[in-house]
C-alpha cells in the first residue's frame, strides 16, 4: 500500500493537467451526443410526432385471445361424454367505437336480445381496461353469424370471436358430477384463484367442471394483430397456439348412469353405484338432472327460474347434498354396535309384541301386529323395530354413536366435489352443546332405528354397506379413474384412499351380512321385490319419516301430501358370496323402501351384470 | 486510512446524489406504468427494484466510507473473483432466454457480466495509474489492458451477450484515449478494429445477432422481429408529441407490444407517456449526472481517482447513449439496459457501486494522498 501510495505521490502533475484536458475534450463529445439525442427526440415527436400519433391510434396493435379447448371428460370405457363444438360469441371492443347506441340498436334484433340486457352486459365490464373485448351474446346462430359478417361497415367495434364451448354427447348425463360452465363473475375474478382470467372467460361453476378447472382449462393461445382505423385486421403479426386441456376420464360407466338415471325418472332422489372393493363409482345419479346442456352460453333467465321453482328442486344434488334420517339402513350400525358391545349375540332373541313401552310411553315397530319372538338375522331381514329398540336401549347413545361414526356416519366421505354434508351423528354432549339439554333415553331407541337426530347423505349410506361387506374398510367414493394430458400421457391414476376402519371384528359383519342376504332372499324380508332372478344379492331397506303426524296415520301413502311423505331407502350389494357392487337408492318422499328403492336398486344392479358379462374382465 | 476526517462529510457529494434520487424516482414511477395493470402473482416489478435502490444506497453508504484508493490494490483480486464468476455462470448459470448470464442467489439472478464492467474499469484504471510514460503508450504497454479486456470479453461474448461485451469494448477504448498513446499505436490499433468487423460479421456474430444488424438497416424486412420493435418503439415515443399522453394513459406501452418494456424499452414508455418535455427534463437530469462525473474526475487530486471517474462516466454514458439511441431507433437492437433506469437488480447495482466510487473520489479531494 505504501509503496503505491508513494507512486501515486511522484504522478507528474504535467500528467495529470493533460488528462484534465481531455477531460473537457470528454465533456464536448458528450455533450455532442447529447444534442444528437434530443434533435432525434425533436425530430419524433414534435416533426413527425402527429404521424406517430395517428399511428398509434389507428395501426395499433391488439392482442387476441385464442381460447384453448377444454379438455374432454370421458367415461370408464373411454366414450366421450363431454366435448367442444365452436361457438360464435359476439364481443364488442371498446377501443373501436366510442358511441355504443347506435350500434347496439342495430344489434339488438339480430342477436334477438333486449336493449337493456347488451346495455347490462357492457355496464357490467366497464371496469374492464379498454382493450378487453366485451361479451355481448354467446353462440349465435349461423344467420346471425352471416349477418354481422356481411354488415361489418355498419357495425364497428363489433366481432365475431370462435370460442370452443362444451359438447354433451348424452345430454344431461350426469348433469350433478359433471357441472356445467359460465361466464367468470366479476367477483371470482377478484379472487386469487382466478387471477389469469379476463372477462368473457367460461368457467366451471359446478361439479367435475369447477373442481378441476385447472386441469381442464389447458393455456390460452395469443393473436397479435395488427388492426386499422376501423378495428379491421391488417395483418396478423404473431401466432401463439393455445394449449388444450388435459382429458379427465371418469370412472362413471355411461350405460350404468343411463339406468341409473331413467330408473328415477320423474322421482327426486338419488342412486349411486360403487365398487365396494376400491371406492370407484359407477353411477352416481341426483335427480332431477340439471338442464346443462341448456346452460351453454350462459343460463337463460327462464330456465333458471324453472330449476328454482321445481318442487323436486333439481339443483341440490342428493348424493351429497341431500341429508335425511337413514331409517333402517341404520340397523346395520345397531346390529355392529350390539355384537361387538356383546350386548346381543347371534341367537339373542326378543319378543316383539309390535310395540315397545319406555317411560309409560309406547314405541311402535312398523309392523303393528307384531314379529313375535325374533332373532337377529330375522330382525334385519323383516326389519323388526322393537329388536333393535332393545338392542340400542342396552348400548346407551354414545356407544351407539361411536360405531356409526367408525362407519363413516358424521363426516364427509371425502369425494372431491364442492359443498358435500356430513350429516349428523347424535351424542348426548351433541345434544348438550346444541339444544341445551340433556339426552332422554326414548330418543335412544329412536335413533337405534334410524329416526330422530340421525342425518346422512346417501353416498354415506353407500360406503357404509360397502364397508359392511368388504372386511370393514371404508373408502373415499372417488370418480377420476386417470387424468391425460393432450398427447395421451398419463398424469394421474386412479388409487384407492382408505378413509378409516369399521370398529367391530370381521367375524360380526358377517352375520350382518347373512341377515342383509336374507332381507332380500327370504319370503318375509322387507326387500325381496329387489331379488334377482339369477344372482343372489343383500341388501336393507329403509322408510324414513319426514313428520310422524297422528293425522296421516292409516291414509294411504298417495292421499299423504307429497311433502309430508316418507323417503324411501334401499342399500344393496352383491353378489353376496364375494360382493364386488355396492347400490344405494334413495327416493326423495317415495314411500316405503322395500316397494319403491328396492326395485330400483334391481333395474341397475341387473344393468351392471349385463354389461359385465357383456365385456370380458379386463 | 480509515480514520474519520472531518472535511469527507463537508465533502459529501450531495449533488449526485440528488440526480440518482431524481432518476430513481422517475425509474420507479415508470417502471408501474410499464406493468400496469399488474396482474402477474408475486412482488410487482417496481417494488422489487425499489428494494435493489434501497440496496444500492446501502452500497454507495459503505464505499464511500471507504478510500477508493484501496481499489489500487484490491483490483486484482476483484478481476480473479469475476472471471471465476462468469465461468461459473457460462458452466452452471441458469439457462434463460438462451443465454448463460445467470447466476441464481435466491433472492435474485445475478449477473455477473455486469459487475465485470465495473471491474473492468478499476482494473483499468489501476493499470494506467500505476504505469508512467513520458511520450505515451506503445503497443507493448497496451498487451497487458488489451488482454485484461480481452479475457472477460470473450467470455461474455459466449454467454452470448453482445450489448455487454461490446460495452467492455467501450470502456476499454474510451479509457485508452484518455491516457496518452503514441500516434502510431493510435492508428495502428483504429487499422485493426477496422479490419476486425467484418471477421466479427462472419464468424463472432451469432445468426440471430446478424439478423438484428440487418433488420435494422432494413427495417421493412422482418416486421415481426427486431424491425417491430423498432418501429413500435418509435411509434410509442413518437406518439408522446410535446406535452406525452399522461401517466399511466400510454396505449402502446400497455398493448404488450414490447416484450422487454420495463428492461430495455422502459425510456419509450417514458417518452410516451411524458413526452417532449418530459423527456428534455430527463435526459437534462441525466446528462447533468454525466457531466458531473467528469466534473469529479478533473476535480481528483490523483491520476488512479481520475480514471476512475472516467471509466465510471463512460460505463453509464456508452449504454445510456446506445440504449436511447436503440429505443429512438437509431441503432440496432442489442440487449443494453438505460443505467438506473431499466429494470434489472445487477445493471443498477453494479451501476450505483460506481457512482459510490465517484463519490468516494469527491468527497477525497483535498486530501494529500498517503
Amino acid at each position: 500500500m505504501r509503496q503505491d501510495t508513494q507512486k501515486l505521490r511522484t504522478v507528474n502533475e504535467e500528467e495529470l493537467t493533460a488528462l484534465k484536458k481531455r477531460i473537457d475534450l470528454a465533456i464536448g463529445v458528450i455533450i455532442l451526443f447529447l444534442a444528437i439525442l434530443i434533435a432525434r427526440l425533436w425530430n419524433l415527436q414534435i416533426l413527425k410526432g402527429p404521424e406517430f400519433a395517428t399511428l398509434s391510434e389507428n395501426n395499433s396493435v391488439r392482442i387476441r385471445d385464442i381460447s384453448a379447448p377444454r379438455g374432454n371428460i370421458l367415461d370408464r370405457h373411454g366414450r366421450l361424454i363431454i366435448t367442444n363444438r365452436p361457438y360464435f360469441n359476439v364481443v364488442w371492443f371498446k377501443e373501436d367505437a366510442p358511441v355504443p347506441d347506435e350500434v347496439i340498436q342495430k344489434l339488438s334484433p339480430i342477436l334477438k336480445e333486449d336493449i337493456s340486457t347488451l346495455l347490462t352486459r357492457i355496464r357490467e365490464a366497464a371496469g374492464q381496461p379498454r382493450y378487453i373485448p366485451i361479451l355481448l351474446k354467446e353462440d349465435i346462430p349461423w344467420s346471425a353469424l352471416i349477418y354481422i359478417e356481411n354488415h361489418r361497415l355498419d357495425l364497428p367495434g363489433v366481432r365475431v370471436e370462435v370460442v370452443p364451448s362444451r359438447n354433451y354427447k348424452y345430454s344431461n348425463l350426469a348433469s350433478h358430477l359433471v357441472g356445467y360452465l359460465g361466464q367468470i363473475s366479476k367477483k371470482e375474478l377478484q379472487s386469487s384463484q382466478y387471477q389469469q382470467y379476463k372477462g368473457g372467460d367460461q368457467v366451471g361453476k359446478m361439479g367435475v367442471e369447477k373442481r378441476f378447472e385447472e386441469t381442464l382449462r389447458g393455456e390460452k393461445g395469443r393473436r397479435y394483430l395488427e388492426v386499422d382505423v376501423h378495428g379491421f385486421e391488417q395483418q396478423q403479426l404473431k401466432h401463439i397456439d393455445p394449449l388444450p386441456g388435459n382429458d379427465i376420464q371418469l370412472t362413471i360407466d355411461v350405460d350404468l348412469q343411463k339406468t341409473a338415471e331413467e330408473s328415477m325418472a320423474g322421482k327426486a332422489g338419488t342412486v349411486i353405484a360403487m365398487e365396494v372393493n376400491s371406492g370407484r363409482l359407477l353411477a352416481i345419479a341426483s335427480t332431477p338432472e340439471l338442464k346443462i346442456d341448456k346452460f351453454i352460453g350462459g343460463i337463460p333467465i327462464d330456465i333458471w327460474q324453472e330449476h328454482l321453482d321445481d318442487p323436486l328442486h333439481p339443483l341440490i344434488n342428493k348424493t351429497i347434498q341431500g341429508v335425511y334420517p337413514p331409517g333402517s339402513t341404520y340397523k346395520i350400525v345397531t346390529a355392529l354396535a350390539g355384537l361387538s358391545e356383546k350386548v346381543i349375540t347371534p341367537k339373542t332373541i326378543f319378543y316383539c309384541s309390535g310395540s315397545y313401552s319406555l317411560h309409560g310411553r309406547r314405541y311402535g315397530c312398523w309392523k303393528s301386529g307384531g314379529h313375535g319372538a325374533i332373532d337377529l338375522k330375522r330382525a334385519l331381514a323383516e326389519s323388526c323395530d322393537v329388536y333393535f329398540y332393545i338392542t340400542g336401549q342396552k348400548l346407551g347413545i354414545d356407544t351407539l354413536a361411536k360405531y356409526a361414526k367408525s362407519m363413516g356416519l358424521g363426516e364427509k366421505t371425502g369425494i372431491p366435489l364442492d359443498h358435500e354434508k356430513s350429516g349428523l351423528v347424535p351424542t348426548s354432549d351433541w345434544k348438550k352443546r346444541q339444544k341445551k339439554e340433556s339426552w332422554q333415553e326414548g330418543e335412544t331407541l329412536s335413533a337405534a332405528i334410524g329416526q330422530g337426530f340421525n342425518l346422512t347423505t346417501p353416498l354415506q349410506i353407500c360406503c357404509l354397506t360397502a364397508a359392511t361387506v368388504n372386511g370393514g374398510i371404508l373408502y373415499q367414493p372417488q370418480f377420476i379413474e386417470s387424468i391425460t394430458d393432450p398427447e395421451g400421457s398419463i398424469l394421474q391414476q386412479f388409487t384407492p384412499v382408505k378413509t378409516g376402519e369399521v370398529l367391530g371384528s370381521h367375524a360380526y359383519l358377517d352375520i350382518i351380512k347373512k341377515g342383509l342376504i336374507e332381507v332380500v332372499n327370504d319370503k318375509h324380508g322387507t326387500g325381496i321385490k329387489a331379488k334377482l332372478d339369477n344372482i343372489v344379492i343383500g341388501g336393507k331397506t329403509g322408510t324414513a319419516q319426514v313428520v310422524r303426524l297422528s293425522k296421516f296415520k292409516n291414509v294411504p301413502d298417495d292421499e299423504i301430501p307429497y311433502r309430508y311423505r316418507d323417503h324411501a331407502w334401499f342399500t344393496s350389494f352383491a353378489p353376496a358370496d364375494n360382493p364386488e357392487i355396492a347400490v344405494t337408492v334413495l327416493v326423495e318422499h317415495g314411500g316405503h323402501g322395500g316397494s319403491v328403492a328396492g326395485p330400483i336398486a334391481k333395474q341397475v344392479l341387473e344393468k351392471y351384470f349385463e354389461l359385465k358379462n357383456k365385456q370380458p374382465e379386463q | 486510512m480509515l480514520r474519520f476526517d472531518r472535511r469527507l462529510l463537508q465533502n459529501f457529494d450531495w449533488l449526485i446524489l440528488l440526480f440518482v434520487i431524481t432518476i430513481a424516482t422517475m425509474c420507479l414511477m415508470n417502471l408501474y406504468s410499464a406493468t400496469y395493470p399488474n396482474i402477474s402473482r408475486g412482488t410487482p416489478v417496481y417494488i422489487k427494484q425499489l428494494y435493489f435502490f434501497i440496496m444500492g444506497f446501502g452500497l454507495i453508504l459503505v464505499i464511500i466510507s471507504l478510500d477508493y484508493r484501496i481499489f489500487l490494490n484490491l483490483n486484482y483480486i476483484l478481476y480473479t473473483c469475476i472471471i471465476l464468476l462468469l465461468l461459473y455462470a457460462l458452466l452452471l448459470g441458469r439457462i434463460q432466454a438462451g443465454t448463460q448470464r445467470w447466476i441464481d442467489l435466491g433472492f435474485f439472478n445475478l449477473q455477473p457480466s455486469e459487475l465485470a464492467k465495473l471491474t473492468l474499469v478499476i482494473t483499468l484504471a489501476s493499470y494506467y495509474s500505476r504505469k508512467h510514460t513520458e511520450e505515451g503508450f506503445d503497443l507493448r504497454g497496451l498487451i497487458a489492458p488489451i488482454g485484461l479486456t480481452l479475457l472477460p470479453f470473450l467470455l461474455i461474448l459466449k454467454q452470448p451477450d453482445l450489448g455487454t461485451a461490446l460495452m467492455l469494448g467501450f470502456i476499454f477504448v474510451s479509457m485508452t484515449l484518455f491516457v496518452k498513446l503514441k500516434w502510431q499505436t493510435l492508428t495502428f490499433l483504429l487499422g485493426v478494429c477496422g479490419s476486425l468487423i467484418p471477421i466479427a460479421w462472419k464468424f463472432i456474430l451469432k445468426p440471430y445477432q446478424r439478423q438484428r444488424i440487418e433488420t435494422f438497416l432494413n427495417p421493412e424486412s422482418d416486421p415481426l422481429q427486431s424491425g417491430y420493435h423498432i418501429m413500435q418503439s418509435k411509434i410509442a415515443v413518437g406518439s408522446g408529441l410535446t406535452f406525452g399522453k399522461g401517466y399511466l394513459n400510454g396505449t402502446q406501452g400497455h398493448l404488450d407490444f414490447l416484450p422487454e418494456r420495463h428492461t430495455d424499452f422502459a425510456f419509450s414508455i417514458w417518452a410516451e407517456e411524458w413526452g417532449f418535455v418530459g423527456s428534455l427534463f430527463f435526459l437534462a437530469v441525466y446528462f447533468s449526472m454525466i457531466l458531473w462525473g467528469l466534473n469529479i474526475a478533473s476535480s481528483s487530486r490523483d491520476k488512479f481517482g481520475t480514471l476512475l471517474c472516467i471509466g465510471v462516466v463512460s460505463l453509464i454514458f456508452w449504454q445510456a447513449f446506445i440504449n436511447l439511441a436503440m429505443v429512438m431507433g437509431i441503432m440496432p437492437v442489442v440487449g443494453m439496459p438505460l443505467p438506473l433506469f431499466s429494470y434489472g437488480g445487477s445493471s443498477l447495482i453494479t451501476t450505483m457501486a460506481g457512482i459510490g466510487i465517484m463519490m468516494s473520489v469527491r468527497m477525497r479531494r483535498y486530501q494529500v494522498p498517503g
